[in-house]
């Protein structure tokens, strides 16, 4: 049984629909890629997946249990995080209580301290700045304190909405380095990114989203293939689904 | 002299805890509660109707219902428009303010109820040649150890942080697990608890109520809230702190002339509002980075 599974999702804001057809599979431990245009609808099918936006439409099932019609803040209680687009710290709070609030969606409340200290020795620039209000970070440690704040709540799924977003190459290279230690620790993402090449290296899997249709999924290989990656994130030729 | 700045504490300790009372609401829902007002007018009525009581007696009630009543107002009015545009809410806040002030009416009558709860708080205690009110200390005190218990809440406790959470963010306090329902029944309990000290205050010194009761501190406090900076529990404090020492200031130095003493304060309500439009504690104290 996959741990995610959504098949036929429609959401929109309104009246306005912006996905039409989303789908997307993802199994326990797996990282799982998502590209597509700006307006592409990328982020309205993750908050779709959380809850944060309203599907008019179709399924969305999380270990076995359907959670389409849940609210975010039960959704996250199961195992499902998101670190949406723009990294939406508390910059007033510091770092440390940015990563106190993570806590609030664990399912367990024992180890609570132990997750943050786990959690934050992934990531030790933030180490130095725990009592430091979090707007002071500089902007790859404010979406690593994003990442991390996720992280407390020992997600199953992690989703992470552009996590590359206004970062040096250098700090992307930390992010995503990031990224493959907690794959290996059992979790499995979801990682929406503009650029394909970035997110190809670390999935197994790319799903292309356009107008609000998932189009094309990607494997390893098609990264080298500039024609065919082209192809499927601008439209032109067949569709590969 | 002494007198007059006690006078200014007090009267600022009063209308920064009518003021955090709204700005709790503000901050979790973006909602100007109008009907604050009518919080601390049900909870000057169930003083008066129940200090025969005895004092003890007749607080609890007071705390209690009022804090019920804001709770009321959340599950019948609020929770159903939280979707709504802030420009709903307010308008729904005015109907809230209305309906309850013509209930009052109904139940309590349309003239001023009279009662007296704790006339000791009127009475002055004597330093050799001045003379001070206790009214003003107990007040002062009151605000103290509200405003001191509202910041530890605030602060400290895990409730407290995810209600700041909630208040810059409320989207992604959710995404982290934060039970919208939840924060917000809080902050409401907390306004009517504050509410309902104000209510103390209030009718200790006017020693009566009536429907229209709460109408007044409310308007003040919310310009309060505004000068503090929209958003920020501290800036409504202290928003509500200056409103209240600069209205009593007023009225002790314009002496005869105190019928301006409005007409001075809104004079500097807008210099204030002119110099830092944010308020006094802008809610962003940091840039947001790209
Ligand atoms: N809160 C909102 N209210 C109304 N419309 C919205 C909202 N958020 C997004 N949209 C619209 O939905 C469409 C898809 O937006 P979405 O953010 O999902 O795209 P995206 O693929 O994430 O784009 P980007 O790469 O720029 O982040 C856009 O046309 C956008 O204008
Ligand atoms: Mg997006």
């Amino acid at each position: 049984m996959s741990l995610l599974n959504v098949e036929d999702l429609q959401a929109g804001y309104g009246k306005v629909q912006v996905l039409f057809n989303g789908h997307i599979k993802v199994e326990p431990g797996e990282l799982v890629g998502i590209v597509g245009p700006n307006g592409a609808g990328k982020s309205t099918f993750l908050g779709a997946i959380a809850g944060a936006v309203k599907a008019s439409h179709g399924t969305i099932e999380f270990g076995g249990e359907s959670i389409r019609s849940k609210n975010p803040e039960d959704i996250v209680r199961l195992g499902l995080a998101l670190v949406p687009e723009g990294r939406a710290i508390f910059t007033d709070l510091t770092v440390n209580e940015n990563l106190r609030l993570g806590l609030t969606g664990r399912r367990e409340k024992s180890g609570a301290q132990k997750a943050i200290e786990e959690v934050i020795d992934l990531f030790p620039v933030l180490i130095t700045h725990r009592n430091h209000q979090a707007g002071l970070l500089s902007g790859g440690q404010q979406q690593q304190l994003a990442i991390a704040r996720a992280l407390v709540s020992e997600p199953k799924l992690l989703m992470l909405d552009e996590p590359s977003l206004g970062l040096s190459p250098t700090v992307i290279q930390d992010v995503f380095g990031v990224l493959n230690r907690i794959q290996d620790q059992g979790t499995a993402i979801i990682v929406v990114e503009q650029r394909a090449h970035l997110v190809m290296s670390i999935a197994a899997r790319t799903l292309v989203i356009r107008e609000g249709h998932v189009r094309a999924t990607l494997l390893r290989e098609d990264a080298q293939d500039e024609a065919r990656l082209a192809a499927a994130y601008f439209g032109t030729g067949e569709d590969l689904e | 002299m002494i007198q007059t700045i006690l006078d200014a504490l007090s009267y600022g300790g009063l209308y920064g805890l009518a003021a955090l009372g709204i700005g709790l609401v503000f901050g979790v829902m973006r909602l100007v509660n109008f009907a604050h007002g009518e919080l601390i007018a049900i909870g000057a009525y169930l003083l008066i109707v129940t200090i025969d009581l005895g004092l003890p007696i007749s607080i609890s009630i007071a705390v209690t219902g009022t804090a019920i009543l804001a709770l009321l107002m959340e599950f019948s009015v609020f929770k159903r428009l939280r979707l709504a545009e802030p420009s709903v809410l307010l308008i729904a806040s005015f109907g809230v303010s209305v309906f309850l002030q013509r209930l009052y009416e109904v139940i309590f009558g349309a003239l001023p109820l009279s009662g007296q709860i704790a006339p000791w708080m009127t009475g002055v205690i004597e330093f050799g040649d001045t003379t001070i009110t206790r009214g003003s200390l107990v007040t002062i005190g009151l605000a103290l150890v509200l405003l001191g218990g509202m910041w530890f809440f605030i602060e400290k406790t895990t409730l407290g942080l995810q209600i700041r959470a909630a208040s810059s963010d409320f989207q992604t306090a959710r995404l982290l697990g934060v039970r919208s329902n939840r924060v917000i029944g809080a902050a409401f309990v907390f306004s009517g608890v504050l509410a309902a000290a104000v209510a103390f205050v209030l009718v200790t010194q006017r020693g009566s109520v009536d429907p229209l009761f709460g109408v007044n501190i409310t308007i003040l406090a919310l310009v309060g809230t505004v000068i503090g900076g929209l958003g920020s529990l501290q800036g409504a404090a202290l928003g509500g702190f200056a409103v209240g020492t600069t209205i009593s200031l007023l009225n002790s130095f314009l002496g005869n002339y105190r019928i301006y003493t409005y007409t001075w304060l809104f004079i500097l309500v807008i210099i204030v509002l002119l110099v830092r439009p944010g308020g006094l504690i802008s809610n962003k104290a940091v840039k947001e980075r790209v």
